[in-house]
């Protein structure tokens, strides 16, 4: 081996000088750019990971688009915006400690929420403490938004905005049907979609024969799916996240079991439930807040739902779904009331956000009382011939409702 | 007729749980490590039964033996290669480096086949038997058996070969069995690689049931470590019984508790075992 000549370390270290100096400077124009930090939040690794995957790939989309567009338009000046992702690797616990850092340590603007109703609820109190406007892009359930903050705002309409139309459509299409079997995840939000579906069940007259809980976890559904079989209900309503409910769905096949309905949420949102069901997947409905079916004229950085669907499938090559969606809208909701405020003053965008009414891609917007959105109108749908399709609310149907579940 | 059910529920479902545990219960009972890998070992068995599937059209009930293949290899060379270094050190150290190399393993797993789930949609599904009502799925049904084969198999390997004497020499007697002339490095790497087959050829067999996931590596995991527990460590019948047992045990108790209570069930009853018998229902010392 040849000997390092005192030559060599000088280029050496000249050249780390160099990549030193180069890089300080990168860093000296950034820093005197304006920039608006935003801080996110999520469970990159772990099982929630498949969730927070999607939310990055909405933020990620929405940070591109303004910046493209000019950035964030304050007052006379443009912000580029800058999002700051924290992995809490599904832990909750973890969630809220890094909602705290990113505030005091990463000296974010404006935060998004941890994934869900749970971490949302917990994280919520720092953003609170600090008087940080939040935005929760995956949290529905009312206990989040009842808690008397001010500065916590969300994309989801309460639970019972998916299941009461259900209700109606089913009761109106199957005047006969009695029975519904409800089998639920015992978590946070599946849990409480059980619930509001049992109360707009009872509240139509339907006579809920089977209501059961499973464990997260759980890896096999047999005996609860015996059970339901042996209640013959007319109806099942299955709740829990994507893995729960293509093994729910592949064992009712393997015990033969079937009805006028199958209704899952949330699952059947995603493509990949129908590519993991196959044949298993039709007629099966569902409802979310979103579908890319549904067509709004927005005046937020996407426009119309059409442009937001083209530029989300440009950049990540499939058709967005309602969380990825519903990250975006997160971002583009913000970036209105930023530019509204005129300010990056965080009382302004606050008070900005509560009055605030305006059409995004996402939809109309509008905050209730609490924070949380009242304005939305989710859609129905249903999966025929492999695809989803839109089956409520009238104005954006694509297909009539079809009975039968094999 | 719902009892006759239930029992055939838990029974298909004890002969997967069979499957899950045996390879993790032959490395724990001879090596004494508690290989916090088995879970993406089954992943990866999945994924090889997926890809060779829906791309070779290979079975995934034939893509067994290519799962037992890649398997042995990656089990062997990770033993060879990395835990033979500290298998002699306390049961803790190989658990901390199994540990280590399951998050290397799996976030691996994850970046190349994302957290998606995916699962084999078989073009012929096997359908169902309906015996008088009793429904007997026939994918699980068959999967159930060729699990039974394979441990049956590997039982026949411990008792009636060459090596697989030699691994349960070194199981019961490393020392000795070094003077006699026994690898005992080789076989600790067999031995491990033949556990890392039983858990590909699990996630082989199961694909056509379970959705694949990087991120099912804990459910399996965790399963495999209660079934070893009950049925007894290191032993292949031990395993069997402990995964029919489970299977029953969460059947019956979905059954009885609700759906939401099986699981509670099944480890209040092993907290019970571990108290009354800490062996397990046939705990035995050694591969007899």
């Amino acid at each position: 081996m040849n000997k390092i000549s005192s030559k060599n370390i000088t280029i050496l270290a000249l050249l780390i000088f160099a990549c030193f100096t180069v890089l300080s400077i990168g860093k000296v124009a950034e820093s005197s750019e304006n920039v608006i930090r935003v801080g996110a939040p999520l469970p990159l690794t772990g099982p929630l990971s498949p969730e927070g995957k999607k939310q990055v790939e909405g933020y990620d989309l929405w940070a591109e688009t303004a910046n493209k567009a000019g950035g964030v338009k304050v007052g006379n000046q443009r912000y580029r915006v800058e999002i700051v992702y924290h992995d809490y690797q599904s832990n909750t616990p973890r969630a809220v400690q890094l909602a705290e850092k990113l505030i005091t340590e990463d000296k974010v603007h404006i935060t998004f929420s941890p994934f869900g109703s749970g971490a949302t609820k917990a994280a919520s109190g720092v953003s609170e403490k600090y008087g940080i406007p939040t935005m929760a892009a995956t949290a529905s359930s009312e206990e989040v938004y009842n808690q008397g903050y001010r500065y916590l705002f969300n994309t989801f309409t309460p639970n019972q905005t998916l299941t009461e139309p259900l209700s109606d459509i089913v009761k109106e299409r199957l005047p006969n049907a009695k029975k519904v079997a409800i089998l639920a995840r015992n978590d946070l939000f599946p849990l409480a979609i059980a619930n509001v579906m049992n109360d707009s069940a009872k509240k139509r007259g339907f006579d809920v024969a089977f209501f059961e809980k499973y464990a997260i976890g759980t890896m096999d559904h047999a005996s609860a799916l015996t059970l339901i079989r042996a209640a013959k209900p007319d109806w099942i309503f299955a709740t829990g996240y994507i893995n729960d409910l293509i093994l729910i769905r592949k064992q009712m096949g393997d015990l033969g079991i079937s009805a006028s309905v199958v209704t899952m949420i949330a699952g059947p949102a995603y493509k990949e439930f129908v590519d993991a069901t196959g044949p298993l997947a039709e007629n099966v409905t569902s409802a979310s807040w979103w579908h890319p079916a549904v067509r709004y004229k927005g005046e937020d950085v996407f426009g119309t739902t059409e442009n937001y669907n083209k530029m989300f499938e440009k950049k990540y090559g499939r058709v967005p779904d309602y969380a990825q969606a519903s990250a975006s809208a997160a971002g583009a909701i913000f970036q209105v009331a930023i530019e509204k405020a005129g300010t990056l003053d965080r009382k302004k965008i606050r008070e900005t956000l509560a009055g605030l009414e305006v059409l995004t891609f996402w939809g109309p917007i509008k905050f209730g009382s609490t924070g949380q959105i009242i304005s939305l109108k989710p859609p129905v749908f249903q999966i025929q011939n492999g695809t989803q399709v839109v089956i409520y609310p009238s104005e954006i149907q694509q297909a009539e409702f079809r009975v039968g579940v094999k | 007729m719902l009892i006759a059910q239930i029992i055939v529920n838990g029974l298909v479902l004890g002969g997967l749980y069979a499957c899950i545990a045996s390879g993790f219960s032959l490395v724990w009972g001879v090596l004494n490590i508690i290989n916090i890998l088995h879970g993406s070992f089954i992943i990866i068995g999945s994924y090889v039964a997926y890809f060779a599937y829906n791309y070779l059209g290979i079975h995934p009930f034939l893509s067994v033996t290519i799962a037992a293949i890649v398997l042995f290899l990656f089990g062997y060379l990770i033993q060879a290669g990395i835990i033979n270094r500290v298998v002699a050190a306390p049961v803790l150290t190989t658990l901390t480096l199994t540990f280590g190399l399951e998050l290397l393993v799996n976030n691996s797993l994850l970046a190349a086949f994302k957290a998606d789930y995916r699962k084999v949609i078989l073009e012929n599904p096997l359908g169902v038997i309906d015996m008088g009502g009793i429904i007997v799925p026939l994918d699980r049904l068959a999967t159930m058996v060729l699990a039974l084969i394979l441990t049956g198999l590997l039982y026949w390997v411990l008792n009636a070969s060459r090596i697989g004497r030699a691994i349960v020499a070194v199981r019961m007697d490393r020392e000795a069995a070094a003077l006699m002339g026994v690898k005992v490095k080789q076989i600790y790497a067999i031995t491990f690689g033949l556990g890392a087959v039983m858990a590909g050829a699990a996630g082989s067999v199961m694909s056509v049931i379970f959705p694949i996931s990087p991120l099912n590596n804990i459910l399996f995991l965790g399963k495999a470590f209660v079934i070893c527990v009950l049925g007894g460590l290191g032993s292949v019948p031990g395993a069997m019984i402990g995964g029919l047992a489970l299977g029953m045990i969460e059947s019956f108790g979905g059954l009885i508790f609700g759906p939401e209570h099986a699981m509670t069930l099944a480890f209040s009853l092993l907290i019970l075992l571990l108290i009354f018998r800490p062996t397990g229902i046939i705990g035995k010392r050694g591969y007899q």
